[in-house]
């Protein structure tokens, strides 16, 4: 009965709202039926064959998650999953509402969550995840979590609800730790010790020269490891297999996030051909905002990244910057951004030294402009206005990469697909 | 060239808001009028090095705190007689905490501070957490963010830094904000708090100078950028 309730309650708000043009369409169905059908949730994910997975961790969990449904589709499961921006446990009541059939029925076999680190226990309270793939622990807005360790307890927590097995990155040390402590099985990814150099954790984005290392992850055997990487190519450990992939998802982080999509769909899928997932990775495309380019009116590219935080701006600038390219720099202080622009300085800048920044733009267009001018970076104009400034962006010659946070990036990202260019 | 040996204390556990800002403000401003800065790390169990003429400390997780709460006491004898030469300090957050004479937290720890300032934090339940702006005698307004949980209150004749006239300061209950003992300063604001308050910044290194008797004319720089960045902090919503 709640099935049916729930699900048609569900359908109904979503149909409200939207013909309300209300922007509130991802949560507010979630909202309605997380009040009127108590117990919905459960009900409905419990019966699902292969059960509930969650990708969690501060940074890259919507493109690993979008890794892990397209190579779990591509070996013929039936995949239910969030989309982006609706990580919490509302936004993911609509999606099972929204995906089920009248009758109450959901008509998959498996569901693959994004759960937001702060909130993922209000989920796994209503149901117990079979598997918890944890990617990192990082620092994050501040004025969400306050600390690194509060992120990386939460995390932990959530991971050690998993009732099959937890997946977790060997190299976060936090995490790494965390997870010796479970029942379950436990199953790393990492990456070879030559290549950490590419992947800072938190404590190495801001400790000093000249003071003792950093506290190191404990070492541990690896169902996935990152071997090498050079363009868009990875190499992977798998077992005792060894693959490769040309990537469509950009950005160096992703070939780290990438070894953890392996070892979950690994986990599930146990009879699958380490070859085969390989191959089927490297049709995965850049998830939105996330790397994603597109191609504009004169002929130029523009790649859009999201920036969230200092690992992640850091890894973008590695990724996309290049001598020929121009650049701009997105920054709001919303909610969903920070509203604390202390992060910027946190973020390692010395990769653009000897760059020109073409724009800086959004709420705090200035504050980043100042953040670069203290290293000495120059920024040829600052425009707070993001949709002139895109204007702007767009019209120079040449392919440009834009950093944007989060706010931002939905703004820049609904305007380039309306008007400037079409996604490649 | 005129030496400026900054020594920034704890900088790998108290680093919590963009504290690396504040230094790297200053260093850059001290080379733009033409001083040579000599930057020192202090870290748990060192030793503090012979030239010191500005101290900077930052926020923290409170793991770390409790790392470095009995290291800060072993060094709290030397950091007192550099306040009373005159050496200028900008403790921000946690160090600030640190720096007064005891910290109650929450679950009842009672954590003993090195006392120069003469203040008491108290751990609140809620934390306050917002765009600040604070007005000073000294430094003109100061703009900044707070995010603490800690509600510190000033005893006798302690001075406070200035006071807000958006945001909560050191309690949220008598408009006070940060503590200041000579040329030492101690603050709930950062953002980090340098880059958007030159006028602060230009000040520490006057007061640094001045000390050693080394004639200080700051340079005329162009500060388009703060100018502007503080015209957006001021119209910010708490």
């Amino acid at each position: 009965m709640r099935r049916v309730v729930g699900t048609v309650l569900g359908k109904s708000v979503a149909k409200a709202v939207e013909l309300r043009g209300k922007s509130s369409g991802q949560s507010m169905p979630g909202l309605v039926v997380e009040t009127l059908v108590p117990g919905y949730l459960g009900v409905m994910l419990h019966k699902l064959p292969d059960g509930v997975v969650i990708v969690t961790g501060t940074n890259g969990k919507t493109t690993t998650t979008k890794m892990v449904v397209e190579m779990l589709q591509a070996n013929g499961k039936r995949v239910l999953t969030n989309s982006t921006g609706s990580n919490l446990t509302r936004g993911i009541i609509s999606t099972v509402s929204r995906q089920a059939t009248a009758s109450g029925r959901l008509p998959f076999d498996i569901a693959v969550f994004e759960l937001d680190e702060a909130y993922a226990y209000q989920f796994t309270n209503v149901l117990r995840p079979r598997y918890v793939l944890a990617l990192n622990a990082s620092r994050d807005q501040l004025d969400r979590f306050g600390e690194v360790d509060t992120v990386a307890r939460l995390i932990s927590d959530t991971m050690l609800t998993a009732t099959d097995g937890i997946i977790v990155n060997a190299d976060d040390r936090r995490l790494s730790a965390a997870a010796a402590g479970a029942t379950v099985p436990v199953s790393y990814f990492g990456v070879a010790t030559k290549l950490l150099t590419y992947f800072p954790r938190d404590d190495e984005l801001v400790s000093v020269a000249g003071s003792a290392a950093p506290a190191q992850a404990r070492p541990v055997p690896r169902a996935v490891e990152l071997l090498n990487f050079s363009g868009t190519q990875a190499t992977y450990q798998l077992g005792t297999e060894q693959v490769s992939a040309r990537l469509q998802v950009t950005g160096q982080h992703n070939f780290q996030n990438a070894a953890g999509a392996l070892a979950l769909v690994r986990a599930l899928l146990p009879g699958a051909e380490p070859k085969t997932l390989a191959g089927q990775l490297a049709e995965v495309r850049p998830a939105f905002g996330r790397g994603q380019t597109f191609a504009l009116k004169n002929g130029s590219k523009l790649q859009l990244n999201l920036v969230k935080n200092p690992a992640s701006f850091r890894q973008g600038l590695a990724s996309y910057v290049r001598p020929d390219t121009a650049t701009m720099i997105a920054i709001n202080d919303g909610l969903a951004d920070s509203r604390d622009m202390s992060w910027l300085w946190d973020v390692d800048f010395t990769s653009l030294h000897g760059q020109e920044i073409a724009l800086t733009t959004g709420a705090r267009a200035v504050d980043m402009a100042l953040r670069l001018a203290y290293d000495d970076i120059v920024v040829a104009s600052v425009e707070p206005d993001l949709e002139r400034a895109l204007r702007q962006f767009c019209a120079m010659p040449g392919d440009k990469v834009l950093f944007a946070s989060y706010t931002a990036m939905l703004r820049l990202h609904a305007t380039l697909e309306r008007k400037a260019g079409t996604e490649l | 060239m005129n030496k400026l040996h900054i020594l920034h204390i704890y900088p790998n556990e108290m680093n919590t808001y963009g504290d690396r800002g504040n230094l790297l403000t200053l260093q850059r401003r001290a080379e733009w009028h033409g001083l040579e800065p000599v930057i020192h790390f202090y870290h748990v169990g060192g030793t503090l090095p012979k030239d010191v003429d500005i101290v900077l400390g930052g926020g923290g997780q409170d793991s770390a705190q409790t790392d470095i709460m009995q290291d800060v006491l072993v060094i709290g004898d030397q950091l007192h007689a550099l306040v009373l030469h005159g050496v200028p300090m900008l403790m921000v957050c946690g160090t600030y905490q640190l720096f007064g004479n005891r910290f109650l937290t929450r679950d009842g720890q009672d954590i003993q501070g090195i006392g120069i300032f003469d203040v008491e934090t108290i751990g609140g339940s809620k934390r306050l957490i917002g765009n600040a702006a604070v007005k000073t005698a000294d430094f003109g307004m100061l703009y900044g963010f707070e995010n603490h949980s800690g509600r510190t209150y000033l005893k006798g004749t302690q001075q406070a830094l200035g006071t807000v006239t958006r945001g909560s300061g050191n309690n949220g209950e008598d408009a006070t904000e940060g503590a200041r003992t000579k040329n030492a300063i101690g603050t709930y604001l950062h953002g980090p708090l340098l880059p958007n308050n030159p006028e602060l910044t230009d000040n520490l290194l006057r007061m640094a100078m001045q000390r050693k008797g080394v004639e200080f004319t700051p340079k005329i720089l162009s500060d388009e950028l703060s100018i502007q960045s503080r015209k957006n902090a001021q119209s910010r919503k708490y």
